[in-house]
């Protein structure tokens, strides 16, 4: 008994070896960034940052960050096109960003998604990030200290923080771009001068598309709390009357969103009540007044109800329904969804929008 | 004869059946609930479990009548020599072709998320071997391993936790009852399926030490743990997912882990898993067990655990399309019905029917 135990045991051993799926390092092309956008001729430009992992021996290793461009007719010919231009094996499990071109997401995106959430290895945690003009264009930008990818990652996730921007992941995007009932919201990047790339705000989508909308990132970060996304916490920077200016830092939100409907017509008001905990991070008034805590409330109040109707008009316009009232609608108020046709429906939508703003603390000076 | 090794406490008995009935049917159930019950899933989840506990009343009843004796004794002295090893033959059928189709999915799923370059044939050698290292023992070490097992369970439910950092929506299940009385009784169908294995209480039950009472407690607690296992994890994808998508996953509640990133850790899914093996295995391991000691004597045990385990492997390394497995899931339902539900009740009927004829006779 005891020798078939020690046969088994053996035999076991070999077989736990794991050879089959095996994969070395050495054989693998880590792709860190990828890009898509679509040229003039109707073709896809697939571009991705490859980072090099070369010996120098004694343990030494030295990191190259290429760029490699493809050209191919459809979504799923970029993965196999940039493999066969790549020394060894792609892998795109560690691909932290994903960026698409403006002119590529007003086509769709979701056939690039597919590519990423589809496959085993696949990361859908990787950030899904729109780019004003050219994709391929930010992805080729060389930065001094660290590769393009990460740079991009890590000025997202410091604006996700803050409010700025939401934060897409491709499961997040998939999981929006599939459910007819509320729109997709994704932050853009764009080129400034001196070969940099910087956070520009937010586009509006509807269903995969890109509306041709967006949002600037000084007001994306109300659009935002009015979908009730704060993250940690929000920055606002405002201009108020008389010369003041003011920024905020809003610690928390509580966001009610009742729907008024009138069965007669099927004309529906959205009402919303914003209600902002902000910490003062900086007010700068005139010299001699003394900070009133409740009339600057008022002010800012007025202030962001006024730009959150302007926010509400462009959704509108845009035929972006990134607030989710579809959603709302659906899950109360089933049988008149049923009966709408919320592609057209939705631009009848009312809002009467209602920012309360309450400063619970000025800092360290009144 | 039942000796002390091969019998079991009631603690065991809960903890057998929870193993036997967690396994590869969860992490796909909540895909497969949506396609009828939809946001409703959850509810179907708690309505099967109420019809598993009617059937365990059922099976309760029946040993009532029995205490000494398992299923396929049972038939026998209902209806007969012949008849009843026809019957027998059935449930053996059953258990055989459950067991293989478990461990059909099984090695999809590992082949699908961990290996997918490793033979099937390999994948299915090494569930195996360690299932009939394990079938080959008495009930009792079986049992303990069972109990040891849990704590991955426990282990898994917390990793769970780790998803609330996900956005959720919780407007996804409401209204509540939106999809209908008809689509919420088909996903508890749906469910059934997946949360079979209860059925082994019918022939665990002769081995359990002091089953005057308590046993009913046991068996309906593992019952309810394991609808409380289902619901929560079938809820947690609901308000995860948005409908759409969730009707594309093939295993939502593996996806859901694959969603979760972190500085230090990523691809929690693979950890997920990777752990799950193990209440896979186990309920290979009892249906083998099942299966063996459905048509066994005492004595060719081993032999029998032996050919049926290489009876489960041929079928498990067929290749299989897709197509296939889903037939071959609706077969094994069909028979699932008779051996699960039908029979038993047919047999506490018969069994009380002929004991009132025999009461009237003598009075």
């Amino acid at each position: 008994m005891k020798k078939f135990f020690l046969i088994y045991l053996c035999v076991i051993l070999i077989f736990l070896s794991g050879c089959w799926d095996q994969s070395l390092l050495v054989n693998k092309t880590l792709i860190n960034g990828v890009s898509f956008d679509i040229t003039d001729k109707n073709e896809l430009l697939g571009s991705a940052r490859i980072l090099n992992i070369e010996s120098k021996g004694g343990g030494q290793f030295e990191l190259k960050d290429e760029l490699i461009e493809t050209k191919s007719k459809y979504s799923s010919e970029v993965g196999p096109e940039i493999n066969f231009k790549m020394p060894g094996k792609i892998d795109v499990s560690k691909a932290h960003i994903i960026l698409i071109g403006e002119e590529l997401g007003k086509q769709g995106i979701h056939p690039f998604l597919e590519i990423f959430y589809r496959p085993k290895d696949a990361y859908v945690t990787a950030r899904v990030v729109m780019t004003k003009g050219s994709a391929s264009d930010i992805l080729s930008v060389n930065p001094q200290k660290s590769p393009i990818a990460f740079e991009i990652l890590k000025a997202l996730k410091s604006s996700e923080s803050l409010t700025n921007i939401p934060k897409e992941t491709v499961f997040s995007t998939w999981s929006q771009v599939v459910d007819s009932r509320e729109d997709l919201l994704l932050p853009f990047v764009e080129k400034v001068e001196n070969d940099r790339v910087s956070i520009g705000g937010v586009y509006l989508f509807h269903k995969d598309k890109y509306t041709g909308y967006s949002i600037p990132k000084e007001k994306s970060t109300l659009l935002l709390l009015l979908t009730n996304g704060i993250q940690k916490e929000g920055l606002v920077a405002l201009n108020l009357k008389r010369n003041r200016s003011t920024a905020l830092r809003v610690m928390d939100e509580k966001r009610k969103m009742d729907l008024v409907i009138d069965k007669s017509n099927r004309k529906i008001k959205c009402k919303i009540n914003l209600e902002l905990d902000v910490n003062l991070v900086s007010y700068s008034n005139n010299l001699e007044e003394k900070t009133n805590v409740n009339s600057l409330n008022k002010d800012i109040s007025t202030l962001l109800t006024k730009e959150a109707k302007e926010l509400t008009n462009i959704l509108l316009e845009a035929n972006c329904d990134a607030l989710g009232i579809g959603r709302k609608l659906a899950s109360s108020h089933p049988d008149i969804w049923k009966k709408l046709d919320w592609e057209k429906d939705y631009k009848n939508v009312q809002f009467e929008t209602k920012v309360k703003v309450n400063i619970t603390k000025t800092g360290t000076v009144f | 004869m039942i000796t002390k090794k091969t019998s079991i406490t009631k603690f065991q008995l809960f903890f057998f059946l929870i193993q036997s009935q967690v396994g590869i049917g969860l992490l796909s159930l909540p895909n497969v609930v949506q396609a009828t019950a939809k946001g409703d899933g959850w509810i179907s989840t708690i309505l099967a479990g109420l019809i598993v506990q009617i059937m365990l009343i059922i099976y309760w009843l029946l040993f009532k009548q029995f205490p000494n004796e398992n299923y396929t004794k049972i038939t026998i002295r209902i209806f007969g020599k012949y008849i009843g090893k026809l019957l027998n033959f059935i449930i053996y059928l059953y258990f055989i072709l459950t067991g293989s189709l478990a461990l059909i999915l099984y090695i999809n799923c590992i082949s699908l998320w961990l290996l997918p370059l490793t033979p099937i044939w390999v994948l299915s050698l090494f569930i195996i071997l360690s299932s009939i290292y394990l079938a080959f023992s008495e009930l009792t070490i079986i049992a303990r391993f069972f109990v040891i097992a849990t704590f991955m369970l426990v282990l898994l439910i917390l990793l769970s936790f780790l998803t609330y950092g996900l956005e959720k929506e919780f407007q996804n299940i409401l209204p509540i009852g939106h999809s209908g009385m008809k689509n919420i009784l088909m996903g508890s169908n749906k469910s059934i399926i997946s949360m079979l294995g209860f059925e082994g209480a019918l022939l665990v039950y002769p081995f359990i030490i002091n089953k005057e009472k308590g046993v009913l407690k046991s068996v309906s607690l593992a019952n309810l743990t394991v609808t409380a296992l289902y619901t929560y994890f079938l809820f947690l994808c609901l308000i995860s997912f948005s409908p759409m998508q969730l009707k594309q996953v093939r295993e939502p509640v593996l996806y859901l882990f694959k969603a979760l990133s972190y500085e230090m850790l990523d691809r929690i899914d693979l950890i997920f898993i990777s752990s799950w093996i193990v209440p896979m295995t186990t309920s290979i391991i009892a249906y083998l067990f099942f299966a063996s000691k459905s048509i066994s004597k005492e004595k060719s045990y081993k032999k029998t655990v032996l050919v049926n385990a290489i009876i489960i492997y041929l079928i498990s390394i067929y290749p299989f399309d897709e197509n296939m497995i889903s037939k071959f899931s609706t077969y094994v339902t069909y028979l699932s019905y008779f051996v699960v539900f039908i029979l038993p009740i047919l047999l506490l009927v018969l069994t009380l029917f002929i004991k009132t004829l025999k009461r009237s006779e003598n009075a």
